[in-house]
């Protein structure tokens, strides 16, 4: 199961810290040696402050050697730092935790600005301060504090591409900390600051080419690392699964992960498969026409970059709603089970997405089939004949089958009878909505009627594009 | 033809206005009687509005008061039979008064005399309209004198001659003068300059026979008028006139005194060559043989630079017209010479050639020790010597006949010319010069973009045995197509965004050429280019075709039958595929095309073996929209949704051949495709297989057998989904085990086809698992209810033509409909999807929208061009 496993290929476009779970997860997988993952966390944490931690790791990797000395040196030094960077930043957090400031500060970031060094006389780089302090925190593994002081920091600042930073760096925080809505909060302002800019950049870029050059590349890039992290974020909030489809099939996300990260594609279709159920069971949350068609697109895209990327899970769709060859279908889904479980992000939904895949089989299978062998069923549902038939039991009393679909016991046959769609259903069918669709249409017209006073001219054109 | 001409020439006495309405009908009966000579009939007739408004400027010569005696009667003349000209017989009449004294011919030379006297008068007076004026009549007379085969009277080169000294001595008197001459007059002065020194180019033998003589003895048949120019016609070429000078020295040099070249006098005859450049009667062979020896006694690399240097352009400048192309002897040693520059650059670090110097004296020794900073800087330019010889190189082998082995011969020297390129190149990357560089490597990697590997390797050994120290070599890359890559991605950080753009068309091209589909498609639609194509030269144009074209291809190749249909179809939509490719000259059906486009496109074709065979094109296309095509007529039961088609040219061969009451065994590609067409809609999928599998030209591409088992593979089963579309109306159930017996599949595929055109309810029925067969659930609508579903289609189409034409007009991106999102939300994600799946996915409804558009931007691309050209 080793090849499908993603760590080596999501790592890359992860924060250090934000690594650590992931191998972690590996260790208790077990899918690797376990000295070389430990010697990969030994790497990752060089890199750190956490000097402890560290050395927990090198006692672990090396049980009989000495501790060398530039750690203590390290901590030492770190710790020095510390120090420095809270004398700094404490003087700016006594005037921010005064009511009196709290209350005095308002939404205009210029305006604060002026207010504090008026009246407390703190300096912008005093309040760069916050931001180094709460940077380092997060180097060392304090991220609750970090989140604090990287808050507190933007709220204040106005440098455009440090307040950035400090996004990134609160939204790791707030994901190790595991505060989900916190991170999800954070994740949607973050993911909203990263669209403006992408939108500001055509217009303010096209001067400079090679600016222009650079600008779509960062931004493909900063969407590259939006996508991965908030796979964190997704998969462990408890809305998350509708929110990720939302998020990644929109166009912007959808050619990021096809261009930059097409192995996203198995976090995609895992979410389409568990969408599933949301659809099925509630009716009541409104769903957005996005998520509702959610398989039939990632589907799609999965058919499209099958040359780039492809593993049990994508597979699986493909063979199931491509191919339609129900056989290679259950093979890859037995494959597809194992790699979910395998996986850091995944491995929590594994039943459910089991569940999930096995209802689609058996939908597809009931739509085309008029008659279904029981035995032949739960062979392809990859359950025994007695389980098979419960499930198929439940799945007919669950589903709108259950008019359709009667249970032949005596051959142990499913009959099904859908009667064909009366043709004024069609008609019904293609023309609703119709009319809402032409009042939206109305609605615009009039609105830049107003703005340009020429909607006039829109009418014969129209009528000429219909014929 | 001739008919016509000699009687224009005969009444060359009359009027320029009866010879222009005479012109004029004859310009009706000329397409007739000389369809060869389509341009002389067009050249006539811009004469024709020359000398219309000459004689309105003669007239303005008479209020001048010139003492033209000549001219004052005929202007005369001219006014009193403009008058009779409505009468029909006139110019008989007239005709008839001249024929009794003389014959045509001497009538012929006296008219051109007294022409020529005309403008020696307007000479002296300095009167530049109207030596225009009269040079165009005699240019006119000359020419008819030409087309009856008589030959060109000595008169008319004196005239030349004599005309080209006044004009000289005009345009040297206007340089001084502090009063200049007025504007209309200046105007014409620098349209005669042009008009002589072409003609004269055309008479350079003669001119030059007509000067020895001239210098052996004064002949005495020179008129009075003459004679007084003369003068300055005799002094001219001793001074400043350096033929002379050449002359000289060719009689010096046969004299046996060879040593009159000594390395001393290089600079001195240098500048004498160089100032004798571009001038009408220089003898360029006898130059180039001149700057040879003096390449034999340059002694110092900077004599030698600037010898080669003169030498290799003026080996470009020796054949000065556009349609042919340099004799190959000369190219040979152009590229040596060249070699032998860049050689000594590379080798002297210290002498520079370059396109901006200061200024320097030409006339002395120079040494990278007297210079300032140790470099030798030289006037000149070696990347355009390179491209010259490209381009020299391309246009031999655009006029060569590509079937005879001199095609193939000079093909042999593509070898060399790439060497020369690499060597270039190095000389550049020696010198660190960016621009340069990125055009060398351009020209490098034209060379061997299209290439097959094999091709390309060696071409690369070639540069290997020349052991030209190349930074980008098949050595140091681990293939061809790394090499390629290698070489495209210097050219994407270069500055220029031509050759970005070329490169990358060069990219994709040699991806698809690798069957590399993905990696070509995801270039083409993500660098944008079709978008911007349009706006671009007429060279990159065809290069993007090329590229779009062997895309199709290589979709084909790899079985991708749907995007290669849909690839292709763009060009085959515009019937102009020769032309968008620039492998033929189209033919405009209700206009002829002007001599210049016609030079201008016959330039842009590319040489034979670049080619992409349009039959085997045409053929992949063909058998890709019947796998297509088929399927879906067979689909499709009323009449209103067939004439929906995928792919039109397709189309409408099947409509032709259907109509056809009988049908022979098939000789062509495409009888093979349409009867094999007709076949897979009866369901006869073995005979369609090996009707296709018939088609010779498969033999051209490459992996034929493979792609033979595909296509067989694709019949098979677009033959399975036909028999359904079509039988499914006469059955109830239908065994699975049937369909696999008859269309050879098993049940796996089978089963798998059936459940797919279910699921997407193509095919009304169910499958019964426990039986094995399919159950049809048909139910026939009746005619209001096919009327009502068709209605509702219309409206939702309609609906939806409404939302995009706001769309447009709104600005796409800033949606208008938030409200609408709901509804549209689906459709949105397809259009996103379509910006990269573009190419390859056009579902049915969003296809007619863009055909449409993409195809007729294809033809208009080129289309643009030409009337800007105009």
């Amino acid at each position: 199961m080793a090849e499908y496993d993603l760590t080596k290929t999501i790592i890359p476009y992860l924060d250090r810290h934000l690594a650590f779970p992931l191998l972690t997860h590996l260790l208790e997988s077990g899918l690797f040696a376990q000295d070389q993952v430990e010697a990969a966390q030994y790497e990752l944490a060089k890199g750190t402050n956490m000097v402890d931690y560290i050395v927990s790791l090198y006692e672990q990797l090396n049980p009989d050697s000495e501790v060398p000395e530039e750690f203590a040196a390290k901590r030492e030094k770190a710790v020095a730092i510390n120090e420095q960077l809270q004398q700094e930043a404490k003087a700016v957090l006594d005037v921010i935790e005064n009511p009196d400031v709290a209350q005095a500060l308002r939404q205009d970031k210029n305006q604060n600005l002026a207010y504090l060094k008026d009246n407390y006389d703190l300096t912008l780089e005093q309040i760069t301060a916050l931001y180094n302090f709460g940077k380092f925190q997060y180097t060392y593994g304090n991220y609750s504090g970090a989140a604090d002081y990287l808050y507190h920091f933007r709220v204040l600042s106005t440098d455009a591409d440090l307040n950035t930073s400090a996004h990134w760096g609160k939204l790791a925080s707030d994901i190790l900390t595991g505060k989900w809505d916190v991170a999800l909060e954070e994740l949607n302002t973050l993911r909203e600051t990263l669209d403006a800019r992408a939108g500001a950049t055509p217009l303010s870029g096209a001067a400079a080419q090679s600016q222009a050059h650079a600008e779509p590349l960062a931004t493909l890039h900063s969407r590259a690392w939006l996508v991965h992290w908030s796979l964190f974020v997704y998969f462990n909030h408890p809305a998350g699964r509708t929110l990720l489809l939302e998020t990644f099939l929109a166009p912007a996300y959808l050619n990021t992960i096809q261009s930059a990260a097409p192995w996203v594609l198995r976090y995609l279709a895992v979410s389409a498969v568990l969408s599933r159920r949301a659809q099925a069971g509630g009716g009541t949350a409104p769903v957005s026409p996005r998520v509702r068609h959610a398989i039939r697109e990632v589907v799609k895209v999965v058919q499209l970059e099958e040359y780039q990327y492809a593993d049990p899970v994508t597979k699986f769709l493909k063979e199931l709603y491509v191919e339609f060859d129900f056989e290679a279908a259950q093979h890859q889904l037995q494959l597809a089970d194992r790699v979910v479980g395998n996986d850091f992000f995944l491995s929590e939904f594994r039943e459910e997405f089991l569940d999930n895949a096995r209802y689609l089989i058996s939908e597809a299978y009931c739509r085309i089939h008029q008659r279904i062998d029981i035995a032949d069923l739960s062979a392809r549902l990859n359950l025994p004949p007695d389980e098979g038939e419960k499930w198929i039991v439940n799945l007919i009393r669950d589903t709108r089958m259950a008019a359709d679909a009667k249970i032949d016991l005596e051959k142990n046959v499913i009959e099904i009878h859908r009667p064909a769609l009366p043709i004024y259903q069609s008609v019904i069918e293609k023309t609703r909505g119709l009319s809402i669709r032409t009042q939206a249409l109305g609605a615009a017209l009039s609105r830049t009627g107003q703005q340009q006073t020429q909607p006039a001219q829109e009418q014969p054109a129209v009528v000429e594009g219909a014929r | 033809m001739s008919r016509f001409f000699r009687q224009a020439a005969d009444s060359d006495s009359e009027s320029s206005d009866s010879e222009e309405s005479l012109l004029s009908s004859d310009d009706d009966a000329a397409p007739k009687a000389a369809p060869a000579k389509p341009a002389m009939s067009r050249f006539l007739r811009l004469a024709n509005d020359d000398s219309d408004s000459s004689s309105s400027d003669s007239k303005s010569e008479d209020e001048d008061g010139s003492d033209d005696d000549d001219d004052a009667p005929k202007e005369a003349k001219t006014k009193i039979k403009s008058a009779f000209l409505r009468d029909s017989d006139e110019e008989e009449s007239d005709e008839e008064v001249k024929r009794v004294v003389k014959s045509a011919r001497d009538k012929r030379l006296e008219e051109m005399e007294a022409t020529g006297k005309t403008m020696d008068n307007a000479l002296k007076i300095n009167d530049w309209i109207a030596i225009s004026t009269e040079y165009d009549k005699l240019a006119r007379m000359v020419q008819r004198q030409q087309n009856v085969a008589e030959p060109i009277p000595p008169f008319y080169i004196r005239t030349l001659i004599s005309l080209e000294t006044g004009l000289n001595a005009a345009l040297a008197k206007e340089k001084e003068a502090k009063k200049k001459m007025n504007a209309a007059n200046a105007r014409a002065l620098t349209a005669m300059k042009q008009k002589v020194r072409k003609t004269l180019k055309e008479f350079e033998k003669e001119v030059k026979q007509y000067n020895d003589r001239h210098s052996s003895k004064n002949s005495p048949a020179f008129a009075a008028p003459q004679v007084q120019v003369r003068p300055e016609v005799v002094k001219r070429p001793i001074g400043v006139e350096d033929d002379d000078d050449d002359d000289d020295f060719t009689h010096v040099g046969r004299g046996g005194r060879a040593t009159q070249y000594t390395s001393e006098g290089i600079y001195k005859h240098l500048q004498a060559i160089h100032e004798a450049r571009g001038k009408k009667n220089t003898d360029r062979a006898d130059q180039i043989r001149t700057l040879e020896r003096l390449l034999e006694v340059a002694v110092t690399p900077y004599q030698r630079i600037r010898v080669l240097l003169a030498l290799v352009s003026s080996r470009f400048d020796y054949n000065a017209t556009v349609a042919s192309y340099m004799p190959i002897e000369m190219w040979l040693s152009a590229q040596r010479e060249i070699d032998s520059l860049i050689a000594i650059l590379i080798d002297n670090g210290s002498y520079s050639v370059q396109e901006i110097t200061e200024e320097y004296d030409d006339l002395i020794e120079r040494t990278p020790e007297g210079e300032k900073d140790g470099v030798v800087r030289i006037r000149g330019s070696i990347i355009s010597f390179v491209d010259r010889l490209d381009d020299e190189f391309a246009r031999s082998l655009q006029n060569l006949d590509p079937h005879g082995t001199e095609y193939v011969d000079r093909l042999k020297d593509e070898k060399g010319l790439y060497c020369t390129i690499c060597r270039a190149e190095t000389l550049y990357e020696k010198k660190q010069l960016p621009e340069p560089i990125a055009r060398v490597i351009m020209r490098r990697l034209e060379h061997i973009y299209s290439k097959p590997d094999a091709v390309l390797t060696a071409l690369e050994s070639a540069v290997a045995t020349a052991e030209i120290p190349v930074v980008l070599s098949l050595a140091s890359q681990p293939s061809p197509s790394k090499l390629i890559h290698t070489l495209c991605v210097h050219l994407y950080k270069s500055g220029n965004s031509v050759l970005r753009t070329r490169a990358m068309l060069s990219h994709i091209y040699h991806h698809a050429l690798h069957n590399d589909f993905y990696t070509a498609r995801d270039m083409l639609l993500m660098s944008h280019l079709q978008e911007t194509v349009y706006s671009m030269d007429v060279g990159t144009q065809i290069q993007y075709n090329r590229a779009v074209v062997q895309l199709g291809l290589c979709a084909f190749r790899s079985g991708l039958i749907k995007e290669a249909q849909s690839t292709l179809q763009d060009i085959f939509a515009t019937q102009r595929v020769k032309e968008l490719l620039a492998q033929g000259v189209h033919q405009p059906r209700f206009q002829t095309l002007t001599p210049e486009q016609e030079k201008a496109e016959k330039q842009r074709q590319l040489p034979f073996h670049m080619h992409i065979n349009t039959e085997l094109l045409e053929a992949a296309f063909l058998v890709s929209s019947m796998l297509v095509e088929i399927p879906m007529l067979a689909s499709i039961d009323l009449e209103e949704q067939k004439r929906k088609a995928i792919s039109k040219p397709f189309r409408r061969l099947l409509d032709f051949a259907d109509r056809q009451v009988f049908t022979g065994p098939p000789e062509s590609t495409r009888d093979h495709i349409m009867q094999a067409s007709k076949a897979l809609q009866h369901g006869q999928w073995e005979q369609c297989r090996d009707l296709i599998q018939d088609i010779k030209i498969w033999s051209l591409m490459p992996e034929a057998t493979s792609v033979k088992e595909m296509l067989a593979k694709r019949i098979q089963e677009e033959g399975l989904r036909t028999y359904l579309f079509a039988f499914a109306p006469h059955y109830k159930t239908l065994s699975l085990a049937l369909l696999e017996r008859t269309f050879s599949l098993d049940r796996r595929a089978v089963n798998s086809i059936v459940s797919r055109m279910i699921w997407t309810e193509e095919l009304p029925a169910s499958l019964d698992q426990s039986a094995g067969v399919i159950v049809f659930h048909r139910i026939e609508p009746t005619r209001p209810q096919q009327l009502a579903q068709i209605l509702a289609e219309k409206v939702g189409a309609m609906v939806e033509q409404n939302e995009k034409a706001l769309d447009i007009r709104l600005g796409g991106a800033s949606s208008w409909g938030d409200r609408a999102d709901g509804l549209k939300g689906d459709k949105r994600g397809e259009q996103t999807q379509e910006r990269r799946g573009r190419g390859e996915r056009r579902g049915g409804g969003a296809r007619g929208g863009t055909r449409g558009g993409r195809g007729a931007r294809f033809a208009q691309g080129l289309g643009n061009q030409m009337t800007k050209a105009r």
